[in-house]
């Protein structure tokens, strides 16, 4: 029977930490909850981390953008933050789950979950994210296309709590598509993002055991198009999709090229990333 | 439309407001004193033997009341075939099977209860696939199929094999039909198991007293039946069981029969009496209890140049899985309905329920139909694309008219229902026959989203006993209102509601002065067989309008005393009555309900109780040989059509109109009709597109949750949904009507994959048309491996 | 078991109770405070039954752990009822026959009257954005969209 801590400062946390065994963090709960009604995750002590104030900052600082580690996808949603370049988040938040979801589940809890499809991850890492995590040992930054081990495995270690989510100052702008099973609530069969701002990045999930970041350097607008077809075949090259109970490999694969040619096409026609709803299929 | 004053008329559901407000009682609401929490340990394999259950480490955990597995668990159950112990005793069948469970004070407890007992099995080969199933050499699930209990003389389990029921069906000559036909196709088709999904699962309190006096308080669709088959599995008098049901969150045929009464009757026993409430998890409800039948089955058929159904050979393996009780009377049933509602003379037709180590089937919306007319419709449009013609044209051309015979033999009357009709309607109303424009046909190529239509017709009979029968109470209240007891039970689809409707009809009385009990309890409330198979409102409703006519003659008794007169010189008014010569001489309901009291205080009468009841006519027992016989109480038909758009892109089907009309033979209630088809409807494009279940290799049920069990959402919906209904009265249903709450969902597989097929030239053969196999079948460029 | 002090309003009325550590605020509201109009259909946030409107913001109480709701402000369909007449929306939900076995009604009227307290006029995509995350089995959803459509007082086209 876990204990339930629910620190008001990281102070208190660490002390907290000292004192309990075998803690896991506890953010919206989305998938936490979950595994431990399943008897997936047994654990000493839930810890709420969102009282934490650290954890709810959400904006700008020096010109990149900041998003506390207790922020949900709701709030992403109806942020202006999140808006202009920073906007693929937007589109990549509406795909996550559904509604009530979106209410409690939050971004540093989609990456920490590290499940080959979170949805905020190919968005996150395409704006090149990283991660500031706190531990009694003091602070660090890792960049999220290092933060992904494997299947539901992550660089962090059992004390580290995710203070915010930190992406640079950037221009251009995104596009997150997401392919699944129904219209409705479904997790990703595929998620593809892409953005443009001079470079050219593309990241996956669902392809593979971790997300995948397929970072093209700069590319003169003009080219985009030109060559599509070898860029859409190198983005398809780092996907290493199985066949499960959500997809086929095969299909997984197909959706990943149509969709990094869709992407391409939105990327280079306008500069402008694309609304909302077109992205939501 | 009609000169009723209630039939037909915009009558609000009678359970509305408990229901908005939260205030409607479910199981799982309820809270005894005493109350114990069950938990199950469930069978981690699909097939395995038990060598050891070690229940001592929970038993020694505090808080922990009973414990039981397989030894206490031994009586067997069963409607019609009695093959499933209570728990698992020396094997599991499927993965999921209860082999122990628990009651404890509280559910965290009994959960640890369950982690702490230990189970030894040794693997046994598993099956999964009826045409493996149905070998001389597989392995058999239940070696002792030969001495199970079932209803002789109407199933029929094949000693030795995995065949627990073998449906034969035999019309004419089907070798002299195939040699006489022009064309002949032959095609196979396969569907998985799919889950009903109600939103509450299989919820169970019973308490098992002293002196055996049981107790069930149960999420289900038939009082009696549970307690029938509890008092037949424990040698109980059925006078000493008493089963409640309140609230039902959803059925779907899930709920029909017994299920975890026996489970957690036994904890209770165990437990010394104190009532145990048992919540199974959405896992538990997937991989535990029962779901839909699995089905493969294969069409021949033979037709003449012009386009006549000459011979038709069908052969259907039904995926049972590990328990085949409901399925061997789906497998009977639906093969009645083998070939639609076509009039042919050679047909030879073969069910076959099979057993497997999936989980076990039952009941499920349609009755074993919408799996048999995924196949039939299917083929029909497979058949006209062969000869040529238009597939509407086919069907009228081959549907049942009046003085044609089913499979079965039976008549069509002039009174049976029009599936023609039904057709021609819904074509019309998606405009069918109306071709794409030349410019349509280029936005398609532009777009790569590619249009298509088509329409499939259905049917459906009440599957059920011969003698199943209802009955229903009317009462009197002593302000002159009526309250109806009746044993059916409204999960949602309206029954209660058009049960008040006939009532009010027949006493013409205000409909708010008819209420009707909100929860039935077998000790109290009159008997039914079971809410199932569509049959409430024909069945439940005759016995309603029979027990109103018993209350009318009471009236008139009652009233010819009090105004001097005959009956037949007395009329009833609106909550009086009168003479009709001299209408100033009457007497309101409200002075004789409970008896008649003079001005001296002299009393006569007593209260007013009317009694009905209804029972199946003239059905019989179908021959064991050529299923020939009376197998229908009422024929209610139907058609769909659709129009699809097909992203060729991604596979994506999006539905952009739906048309369904059925022959009601006499609308009740035109909101509530529209709510059983919209909604059946909306379950049918789910098994379409996304419902169906799955196992891995070994047998373990990979779809065990919502997470990857998909059914439709709000954003899941045709964009154009409409209904419409034919009236063609049956004479002996009540004002002519016929019920229709599982018909919705039957073809609208057909409907989607024969739309599917004229958008963009695949052919399906199998379930579901998910983006991912609809796409792979696109690129692969397959216009269908059977279809030459 | 261990067991925590909580202290939240439920529909105006103040509680201050104990409630296991591990217990969600479902099992709060159903088991320790006598609120069952609340339901459970999966227990893990997928279908929406167990809705219930959370300082403002609609959750799938199932997913919320009770003690992180100190000092909240809790909505159920309880509190939808005022002064014991139906509100709009439960009128809205009678009158288009929104309903069938009514489990998921609950938590599909509290989605949708988190939705109307932030948007008073929904159009038919606004509703199922909001209540894609509520499952029902038997309606079809279409007349749950007619009922909401109407309570907001907007056009409602079959």
């Amino acid at each position: 029977m876990p204990a339930f801590l629910q620190p008001s400062s990281l102070s208190e946390a660490w002390s907290a930490l000292k004192e309990n065994e075998d803690v896991r963090f506890l953010a919206g709960g989305t998938d936490l909850i979950v595994l431990m009604r399943q008897g997936a995750v047994k654990c000493g002590a839930v810890m709420d981390v969102k009282k934490i104030p650290e954890l709810s900052v959400f904006g700008f600082k020096d010109g990149a953008l900041e998003i506390g580690g207790a922020v949900t996808c709701a709030q992403i949603l109806e942020a202006h933050e999140t808006e202009g370049p920073y906007g693929i988040l937007k589109q990549a938040a509406v795909t996550l789950a559904n509604s009530l979801l979106r209410n409690r589940a939050t971004l540093a809890g989609n990456l920490c979950n590290a499940s080959p499809g979170g949805d905020m991850i190919p968005a996150s890492l395409v704006l090149g994210a990283s991660v500031v995590a706190a531990s009694p040992r003091g602070e660090r930054e890792i960049p999220l296309k290092d933060f992904f081990l494997g299947v539901k495995k992550h660089v962090l270690a059992r004390d580290e709590i995710v203070l915010r989510v930190v992406f640079p100052k950037i221009q251009g702008g995104g596009v997150y598509l997401k392919k699944r099973r129904i219209r409705g609530h479904d997790l990703a069969q595929v998620g593809v993002a892409g953005f443009y701002d001079g470079g050219l990045r593309f990241a996956l999930g669902a392809v593979g055991p971790t997300p995948v970041l397929v970072d093209f350097g700069r590319i003169p607008e003009a080219e985009l198009l030109e060559r599509k077809a070898e860029i859409v075949e190198t983005v398809a090259a780092e996907a290493k999709p199985i066949t499960d109970i959500r997809a086929s490999k095969e299909y997984r694969l197909a959706m990943t090229r149509l969709f990094a040619g869709r992407i391409l096409d939105a990327l280079s026609s306008c500069s402008r990333p694309l609304a909302v709803e077109e992205a939501a299929q | 439309m009609s000169e009723y004053k209630y039939i037909g008329k915009p009558v609000k559901r009678h359970d509305g407001v408990e229901k908005v407000t939260g205030q409607a009682s479910y199981t799982g609401d309820l809270k005894m004193s005493g109350m114990l929490y069950a938990k199950m340990k469930t069978s981690e394999y699909a097939h395995a033997k038990i060598l050891k259950v070690d229940t001592s480490e929970a038993e020694k955990l505090p808080g922990v009341r009973a414990v039981i597995d397989g030894r206490h668990g031994f009586a067997k159950l069963g409607i019609y075939m009695q093959d499933r112990s209570v728990i698992a005793m020396d094997k599991v069948r499927y993965h999921g099977e209860v082999v122990a469970a628990v009651a404890a004070d509280d559910l965290e407890t009994a959960e640890r209860a369950i982690e702490l007992i230990k189970v030894e099995y040794e693997p046994l080969p598993i099956i999964q696939d009826v045409r493996e199933a149905v070998k001389p050499d597989a392995p058999l699930i239940h070696p002792d199929l030969g001495s199970y209990s079932h209803t002789v003389g109407v199933f029929f389990p094949k000693a030795g094999t995995n065949v627990a029921n073998h449906m034969k069906l035999r019309r004419g000559n089907v070798e002299e039909g195939f040699a006489k036909s022009d064309v002949i196709l032959e095609n196979t088709f396969t569907q998985s198991q799919i889950f009903h999904i109600p939103l509450e699962t299989h919820v169970t309190i019973v308490q098992w007293g002293a002196g055996d006096n049981i107790k069930i308080w149960c999420s289900g669709q038939s009082p009696f039946s549970v307690r029938d088959l509890f008092s037949i599995a424990f040698g109980v008098p059925r006078n000493n069981i008493e089963v409640n049901i309140l609230y039902v969150g959803g059925g779907f045929g899930a709920k029909a029969g017994i299920h975890l009464e026996p489970l957690v009757g036994l904890l209770s026993k165990a437990a010394g009496g104190r009532p145990v409430k048992l919540v199974p998890t959405r896992e538990e409800e997937c991989s535990t209890l029962p779901c839909r039948q699995g089905l493969f089955a294969r069409i021949k058929t033979g037709c003449s140049a012009e386009g006549r159904i000459l011979a038709e050979e069908v052969e259907l393996l039904w995926d049972a899985g590990a328990y085949a009780d409901y399925g061997v009377n789906i497998g009977r049933a639906s093969a009645t309905s083998g070939c639609g509602p076509y009039e042919i003379e050679n047909i030879k037709i073969d069910s076959l329920t099979v057993y497997t180590n999936h989980v076990f089937g039952t009941a499920y919306r349609g009755f074993g139909h919408p799996e048999v007319f995924f196949a039939v419709e299917r083929q029909r449009d497979l058949m006209a694309a062969k000869l040529g013609m238009d597939p509407t044209e086919f069907r009228l051309k081959n549907l049942l008219y009046p003085g044609s015979r089913t499979v079965t033999g039976e008549l069509i009357t002039e009174n049976t229902g029009r599936p023609d009709k039904c057709l021609k309607r819904v074509a019309e109303m998606i405009g069918l026959h109306n071709h794409y424009t030349d410019a349509e046909k280029a936005e398609m190529k532009r777009t790569g989203k590619y249009r298509g239509k088509a329409a499939a017709v259905l049917q459906k009979a009440p599957a059920m006993p011969t003698w199943a029968a209802s009955s229903a109470l009317v009462q009197m209240n002593e302000d002159g209102t009526v309250r109806i007891s009746v044993s059916g039970v409204d999960y949602g689809q309206g029954t209660y509601t058009v049960l008040q409707q006939i009532a009010a009809e027949r006493l013409n009385l205000p409909i708010e002065k008819i209420s009707i009990n909100k929860s039935v309890s077998t000790p109290i409330s009159p008997y039914d067989w079971q809410t199932v198979a569509s049959r409430m409102t024909v069945i439940c409703g005759m016995a309603v309008a029979d027990a109103c006519d018993d209350l009318k003659e009471q009236i008139l008794e009652m009233a010819a005393v009090v105004l001097r007169a005959s009956k037949h010189e007395i009329a009833f008014g609106e909550g009086d009555v009168y003479v009709m010569q001299n209408p100033q001489y009457r007497v309101g309901f409200n002075k004789i309900a409970i008896g008649y009291v003079y001005e001296n205080g002299n009393a006569v009468g007593g209260p007013l109780i009317g009694r009905g009841k209804a029972i199946a006519q003239g059905l019989t027992n179908l021959d064991p040989e050529t299923g020939q016989g009376k197998a229908a109480l009422d024929w209610t038909y139907g058609a769909h059509a659709a129009e699809i758009e097909v992203d060729t892109e991604t596979g994506d089907i999006e539905v952009l109109q739906f048309a369904s009309c059925i022959d009601v033979g006499q609308v009740m209630n035109e909101e509530l009709m529209r709510g059983q088809i919209v909604g059946g409807v909306l379950q049918g494009l789910g098994c379409a597109k996304s419902e169906y279940v799955s196992h891995d290799a070994s047998g373990r049920l990979l779809t065990r949750n919502f997470t990857d069990y998909k059914i439709p959402t709000f954003k899941d919906m045709p964009k154009k949904m409409m209904v419409d209904a034919v009236e063609t009265p049956q004479l002996d249903g009540p004002y002519g009507a016929r019920g229709c709450g599982e018909h919705p969902l039957i073809s609208v597989t057909s409907v989607m994959a024969n739309a599917l097929a004229n958008a963009v030239g695949v052919q399906f053969f199998d379930l579901p048309l998910s983006a991912d196999r609809v796409y792979r079948r696109i690129q692969a460029g397959n216009s269908g491996p059977k279809l030459s | 078991m261990n067991r925590q002090r909580i202290r939240l309003k439920v529909n105006g009325q103040a509680y201050d109770t104990l409630c296991s550590e591990n217990a969600t605020l479902l099992t709060l509201l159903r088991e320790d405070l006598g609120l069952t109009g609340t339901k459970e259909g999966c227990g893990a946030g997928e279908c929406g039954a167990c809705t219930v409107i959370l300082n403002g913001r609609p959750v799938n109480s199932c997913m919320v752990l009770a003690l992180e709701c100190q000092d909240s402000e809790v909505r159920t369909i309880e509190g939808e009822t005022v002064n014991g007449g139906l509100s709009d929306l439960q009128k809205a939900f009678i009158e288009h026959n929104a309903l069938q076995c009514g489990f998921c009604t609950p938590g599909m009227i509290m989605s949708a009257r988190a939705l109307l307290d932030k948007n008073p006029s929904p159009t038919r995509e606004d509703i199922c954005e909001a209540l894609e995350g509520n499952l029902c089995r038997c309606t079809g959803y279409e007349p749950i969209i007619a009922a909401v459509l109407s309570a907001a007082g907007g056009e409602v086209n079959e």
